[in-house]
């Protein structure tokens, strides 16, 4: 569904993206790991083009769509969550989701309609308020909201516009244990053909999503494989969770 | 999003009422300054669309009036043209121009973009004033206002033309605010929120920018196929830049991007205008004084300050009557 | 008369005397946006007030006294407008700078209105440089080309202070990162205070300097703003060396333009602005990448 062969990208002397190399299947749930600075948000911002990689090529679902634009890429069913909330901040719930899914729909552009009362609209806001548990928050502009119903948002946003491979960078980043935990309950709720790649920076709770696992270090993949075999791997307490406890 | 709170709706028919009543009230020169406004709304009817709802901060629209009028008069007089058929054909240009203006704009941001459309707007500007085709620096005479005696309206009557004008702005209104609540709309202001995210979800964010401007640039045309009609004149005095400056500060003096507050705010600038012109010769230094005032008091304009004031008042009244407030919190809101 | 080599000196150093009258007031504007991210559209007004300054103490005390004396007045008045109104605006965007500063061109433009009048204002060339001097086969005036030789020094100046001295060292970091600078224990607001105050001289000096070969009028800082804001957005905000490549595109084409293709002269240099921006939308040589 969503292919990387041999990613590089350098900025000056720093070399972000090492010869990246990942696939992943139809419905697979690959988390990547990595201490700070790997290079995981550097490689999303390439799959999704916001970086251009100096070489290398990215392929969605069989199709390379390495000179694609971000918008695109979207259009063909690449979607990512941020790090940091990149929301509409002066919109309410119920206009961030709207808005993403009549992008979808193709209502977004249309000049005599409004996209956000269209029944299309409304099912996809309705499914995925339902979804990320966002019911509650509906009419609430985003500056209204806690951080963390903005963090359900961010993901709500990227599932808004129904795509074939969801990307979310830390959704779980700044919420505590008890959220996060809810939150991969919610993930693992999602449907099950959806192809998901997700940065994680805890372990543990890494392994409650994850099919497969991929470890980033220094913008190299350093270990692909199984979370059984992630676990037991030394090379990757090493490198992963030795940077971790010194963190 | 672009709502009518039921504070804009009332506005509106305030100002509605203000300019009939002056229609049927006032003698030759308040009709003239009734319709000087009347134009001027919506030239900035135009801008706030873009400016207010975009982020798109033009300091060209004043020349794309002028690009409406020049176009108008063109076809009209000197080639002789249908003046309906003109008009139609000199706000297709000057939506032409505008689209083709924010498209190449729409990759620049902020001060940068202000300065790409003051250069393609001052282009206008030169351009018109030195072609000898279009009168040049003299400007151009000989224009017509429309005829609709068929249906009984002499348009060289100002009270009729005042009418005329406020019929047009109506109809100006509500087309801006159906583009604001359609999906382009819709997507416009998802853009200025955020152009980013609106990229990462498939949103072609230039082409949503072009074509706002682009609709904008009808409206401005509209604006300057009645401008010259009512000044019955044109010169490329129309097109300069200050003319773009001046439609800013009347965005920001109403209230930027509320729609409603800009039409204050040219009613507001006409008529200050107007007054201190009466007391003495340096307006500009009022209108200076007045715009710094304006911005530093970091208020949203006249109906941006209305509506927080109304807003205020209204959660006040919300929150006494759901709630008791101890004396503590009532200190603390203090 | 294109053929002749003396044509082509006369234009060229007509284009390097317009080219060295905007650097003086485009280098300030650019400084500042790029060290304070400030758009001061009412530079043009100060330049306009230095030429008043200059003109009024010319008629007394002769052209030296003017040429020193109106940079400091214009500098006292950039004191008065930082306190007053600048320093308040630094943490806006830019729309609301842009919209206070148009404000403050139309007070300013009234201003000098009250204080000197409608009438357009004379300055006389010092008798030093009142002359002509034969250059490469043309007879050129010597007041001309001491605008030339004067941009060319401040020029250099600016850029001996800027690579040299450790205030220019102050000022590439403050313009690089400013939060950083700030961090590195260099008092930020004092160095945009002094960056703000030369702008302003710089500006009241390029006035003073225009004064005899322009009439002073009211209006002259409106007309020399737009080229100065087409000077600092082809150079690249920030930088001494987009103001100076700017200043030069802006005067050759100009000049080259109104001799070769007037029909199309006005138009060329707008039209090479929207070319610049949509090619590189931050100008040639932005002081950030």
């Amino acid at each position: 569904m969503l292919e990387t062969r041999n990613l590089d990208k350098s900025f000056g002397a720093v070399h972000v993206t090492r010869d990246v190399s990942l696939k992943l299947e139809r419905g697979e749930r690959r988390v990547i790991l990595g201490p700070n600075g790997a290079g995981k948000t550097t490689l999303f911002n390439q799959l999704v083009g916001e970086l251009t990689p100096d070489s290398g090529s990215v392929h969605l679902a069989g199709e390379d769509v390495t000179a694609l634009s971000v918008a695109r890429r979207a259009r063909q069913g690449l979607s990512r969550s941020y790090q940091k909330n990149t929301l509409f901040d002066g919109l309410t719930v119920e206009e961030n989701l709207g808005l993403a899914a009549s992008i979808h729909t193709g209502h977004a552009s249309r000049l005599w309609s409004d996209c956000l009362s269209k029944p299309e609209v409304r099912e996809i806001v309705q499914e995925v308020a339902e979804q990320v548990n966002l019911m509650p928050y509906l009419h609430a502009t985003v500056s209204e909201i806690s951080y963390g119903v903005r963090r359900q948002l961010e993901v709500g946003v990227a599932l808004a516009t129904r795509p074939l491979v969801l990307l979310m960078d830390e959704p779980t980043s700044g919420v505590g244990p008890e959220m996060s935990k809810g939150f991969h309950d919610l993930l693992n709720n999602l449907p099950r053909d959806l192809t998901m790649l997700i940065i994680e920076h805890d372990m543990d709770l890494a392994f409650d999503v994850a099919d497969t696992i991929t470890v980033l270090n220094y913008g190299e993949v350093v270990f692909d494989g199984l979370p059984e075999e992630a676990r037991g791997s030394s090379l990757l307490k090493e490198i992963y969770l030795g940077s971790w406890e010194n963190a | 999003m672009f709502r009518h709170t039921p504070l804009r709706y009332a506005a509106l028919v305030l100002l509605i009422g203000a300019a009939l009543t002056q229609t049927f009230t006032a003698g030759y020169f308040g009709l003239e300054i009734l319709i000087e406004i009347l134009i001027l709304g919506m030239l900035v009817l135009a801008l706030d669309l873009v400016a207010g709802f975009g982020g798109m901060v033009s300091l060209c629209h004043g020349a794309l009036m002028g690009v409406g009028a020049y176009a108008f008069v063109t076809l009209n007089v000197l080639v002789g043209l249908d003046p309906w058929l003109s008009t139609l054909a000199a706000v297709a240009v000057t939506a032409g121009i505008a689209w083709v203006i924010g498209a190449i704009c729409a990759r620049s941001h902020g001060i940068y973009f202000i300065m790409a459309t003051l250069a393609f707007g001052q282009m206008g500007y030169s351009y018109i004033f030195e072609s000898p085709l279009f009168g040049g620096d003299d400007g151009m005479g000989g224009i017509d206002r429309f005829d609709l005696t068929s249906i009984g309206l002499d348009l060289n009557d100002s009270k009729t033309f005042a009418l005329f004008c406020l019929a047009v702005l109506i109809a100006v209104y509500l087309f801006a605010a159906a583009i604001l609540k359609s999906g382009l709309g819709r997507s416009l202001i998802g853009v200025m929120h955020n152009e980013k995210r609106m990229k990462a979800l498939g949103q072609n964010t230039w082409r949503v920018k072009a074509d706002v401007f682009g609709l904008s640039g009808i409206i401005a045309g509209i604006a300057g196929v009645l401008a010259a009609q009512h000044i019955l004149f044109i010169s490329p005095g129309m097109l300069a830049w200050t003319v773009s400056g001046e439609a800013l500060v009347v965005v920001i003096l109403g209230g930027l991007g509320t729609l409603v507050g800009p039409l204050i705010g040219a009613a507001f600038f006409v008529v200050l205008k107007h007054q201190v012109s009466e007391v003495t010769s340096h307006w500009h230094l009022v209108v200076g004084v007045v715009l710094i005032a304006v911005v530093m008091s970091r208020a949203n304009g006249i109906f941006g300050w209305i509506e927080a004031r109304y807003g205020a008042w209204i959660d006040r009244r919300l929150t006494d009557s759901t709630r008791t407030e101890t004396p503590e919190e009532i200190l603390t809101d203090a | 008369m294109t053929t002749d080599l003396g044509f082509w000196t006369l234009q060229t150093l007509n284009a390097l005397q317009l080219s060295m009258l905007l650097f003086l007031l485009s280098i300030g504007l650019t400084v500042i946006f790029g060290l304070m991210h400030f758009v001061n559209l009412a530079h043009g007004a100060l330049y306009a007030l230095g030429a008043y300054i200059a003109a009024s103490v010319a008629s007394v005390a002769g052209f030296w006294a003017a040429i020193i004396i109106a940079p400091l007045g214009v500098a006292l008045t950039g004191v008065l407008l930082y306190g007053g109104l600048i320093q308040r605006m630094r943490k806006s965007g830019p729309m609301a700078q842009v919209l206070v500063t148009f404000g403050l061109i139309f007070a300013l433009l009234d201003l000098t209105r009250i204080l000197w009048g409608d009438l357009a204002l004379a300055m006389d060339t010092p008798a030093l440089l009142s002359g002509q001097v034969n250059l490469l086969g043309v007879t050129y005036p010597t007041y001309r080309l001491f605008i030339i030789l004067l941009g060319g020094v401040i020029f250099t100046a600016l850029a001996l202070t800027l690579a040299r001295t450790q205030i220019g060292a102050m000022i590439r970091a403050g313009v690089d990162n400013d939060s950083m600078a700030a961090c590195l224990g260099i008092n930020v607001e004092r160095l945009f205070f002094v960056v703000f105050c030369v702008g302003c001289a710089l500006a009241g000096l390029a006035g003073a300097v225009a004064a005899p070969l322009l009439s002073v009028t009211p209006g002259m800082g409106l007309q020399i703003l737009i080229p100065t804001l087409i000077v600092i957005v082809i150079g690249g905000l920030g930088s001494l060396k987009g103001a100076i490549a700017g200043s030069l595109i802006y005067g050759f084409v100009q000049t080259f333009g109104a001799v070769l293709a007037p029909q199309l002269a006005s138009v060329l240099i707008y039209a090479l602005l929207a070319a610049v921006l949509v090619i590189k939308p931050v100008g040639l040589f932005p002081a950030k990448g």
